[in-house]
């Protein structure tokens, strides 16, 4: 029987992040969410232990806070998880990530037949996790998956390309990384919430850890995307439809 | 030998790569170097258009999948120690990509917009868009090769130089691999592409049901544009293709006029617009954050407003 990961990454939710009166970035009032496509990884690690038995294990790195997301993660479906967390893990380069998501995996978890990533985070979106982390660990790397079938000791996977679906497949043990399209998260229930605080969650911390190496990609700048718009509001009377209109002409922008 | 390589799966890619490489190479007084594994018989082109030297990497085997060559591509990287390594940013390049680095123990900027060469400082300074959108990333890389994977369509393809000499190498076949292809399907013809449309009008989870496309639709008809989407509309409720979704993970349009119909205007969905020459929406919450990024946007009951349009436009 399987045992499947899921990694996952606490994040901020971008919808509640404002730009401040100097085009800085305003964080003030944001609030913190699982990634969107990691949800995806999470459901589909624990669809996929429904179906085969076995465990899901979910695997996150943050700053300490993030154990929030431990108990949302547990709450979705998995039997257990790990967490490294220091004070430090907040501005990880990708690599630095799947170094420590590899030593998890590798000295601790140890026998594991998939990994599942979301195509990439919510947050900086660079896509590199999952497959920086397959090149660690040695292993075949599908990215970009709609659909996932565990076939005796290999997967088969379809995975989005622009010319159309490439059918792919790959022995086990593998790492896959998930678009949205594969399944849609479950919404954890009260039982859920209750039930995952009993289950087993280890927290490692950065000195238990080998260092993950140097940053490879700084960060020099952050700021608020512009879009500059005219921002000019319509009513719904024929006279304002035929301003509207009137003004798309008028910008050559309709015949 | 140092310089600029680039490498994508296809014609078009590898001719808007060649394009900011060049320019690249210009700046640092270095030279192009086109990895290409698509159609041999095009090298000399690649070097009229830009490349000084083509690496050519043997076909793959029948079922033998793009990423047969990371380890090819790492052993040439090795050797030549470049500068720098663009490649395109299709799902197999982003792929191809990050495991390049991984091997390589580089940085990489992924969707990387613009890069500039500070001569000052001889680094390469690349821009990214972060937060769904919300926000710009700067980013350097701290070592060698600096890696970026450049979006579809982000540069212009590069135009044929007359007198260009350039050198073709192949590169060693890949190794059998255990991973394999077991069939492409390709996607239905017939599929609109939003990307070159002058018009899209995109409906987004105002639209209380199916049928009710079908007004959008009209609306697109009478614009002369093409209808487009949010990414519920196409991925939790199937209405559309997803080769209609627009965002971050989707489409990016870039139309003289995008009309969003019942649209919020979510920071992702947003990020696919960014280029469009106007923006305007139809949405009866006053606060829908489209309006924030519209030019124009009418406050009302899109199944009041639509047909008054599609009146109003066929006057």
């Amino acid at each position: 029987m399987p045992t499947i990961i899921a990694c996952f990454k606490w994040v901020v939710d971008e919808a509640y992040i404002r730009r401040g009166s100097s085009g800085e970035l305003d964080f003030s009032s944001v609030d913190y969410k699982i990634s969107d496509y990691d949800r995806n990884a999470i459901e589909e690690a624990v669809r996929l232990k429904e179906t085969l038995g076995g465990s899901a294990i979910a695997v996150t790195v943050g700053v300490p806070a993030s154990s929030r997301g431990v108990k949302d993660a547990l709450s979705r479906g998995t039997d257990q998880a790990w967490f490294a967390a220091d004070d430090t893990f907040g501005h990880l380069d990708s690599s630095q990530t799947a170094a420590i998501l590899a030593e998890i995996i590798r000295a601790r978890i140890g026998q594991y037949d998939l990994i599942v990533c979301g195509e990439g985070s919510g947050d900086l979106y660079a896509q590199q996790v999952g497959p920086r982390l397959a090149e660690n660990l040695g292993i075949p790397c599908i990215s970009f998956v709609q659909k996932l079938t565990i076939d005796e000791n290999r997967l088969i996977a379809e995975r989005k390309i622009e010319e159309g679906i490439e059918v792919i497949v790959a022995p086990l043990p593998a790492l896959v990384t998930v678009l949205p399209d594969i399944n849609i998260p479950r919404i954890p229930g009260v039982k859920d919430t209750l039930m995952a605080g009993k289950k087993p969650a280890v927290t490692i911390k950065n000195d238990e850890l080998p260092a993950a190496g140097k940053v490879l990609l700084q960060t020099i700048g952050l700021v608020a995307s512009r879009l500059e718009r005219e921002c000019e509001k319509f009513g719904t009377d024929d006279a304002e439809i035929g301003r509207f209109v009137g003004l798309l002409r008028k910008k050559g922008v309709i015949g | 030998m140092a310089g600029v390589w680039i490498f994508a799966e296809n014609h078009e890619r590898i001719l808007e790569l060649l394009n900011i490489g060049r320019q690249l190479a210009m700046k640092m007084e270095t030279r192009v170097c086109a990895l290409i594994c698509h159609k041999p018989e095009r090298a000399e082109e690649y070097i009229r258009r830009g490349a000084d030297e083509v690496l050519v990497l043997p076909p793959l085997a029948g079922n033998q999948p793009l990423d047969a060559y990371i380890p090819v591509i790492v052993e040439e990287s090795k050797k030549a120690d470049p500068d720098i390594i663009l490649i395109s940013a299709t799902s197999r390049g982003k792929d191809l990509a990050a495991r390049i680095a991984a091997r390589l123990n580089a940085g990489l900027c992924s969707g990387c917009m613009d890069l500039k060469f500070d001569e000052e400082s001889k680094t390469l300074i690349m821009e990214r868009l972060a937060y769904g959108g919300a926000a710009i990333q700067q980013v350097t890389c701290t070592t060698r090769p600096v890696m970026a994977t450049i979006p579809p369509k982000a540069f212009e393809p590069a135009l044929p130089e007359e007198g260009r000499q350039g050198q073709i190498r192949e590169l060693p076949a890949p190794s059998p691999s255990a991973v394999q292809v077991l069939e492409i399907r390709l996607k239905e013809r017939g599929t609109k592409d939003i990307t070159e449309a002058k018009v899209v009008v995109s409906v987004g989870r105002g639209i209380d049901k199916k049928e009710d496309l079908a007004l959008s639709r009209q609306l697109a008809e009478a614009l002369d544009g093409e209808i487009a989407c949010t990414r519920p509309i196409s991925e939790e409720l199937h209405w559309l293709p997803e080769e209609l979704c627009i965002g971050l993970s989707g489409v990016q349009v870039k139309p003289d006029l995008y009309l969003g119909v019942g649209v919020s205007g979510q920071v992702q969905h947003v990020t696919g617009i960014r280029n469009a020459k106007v923006i305007a929406a139809v949405n009866k919450d006053e606060n829908a954050p489209i309006f924030k990024v519209a030019d124009f946007g009418i406050v009302g009951d899109l199944y009041d407003v639509v047909p008054k349009l599609i009146a109003e436009l066929k006057k």
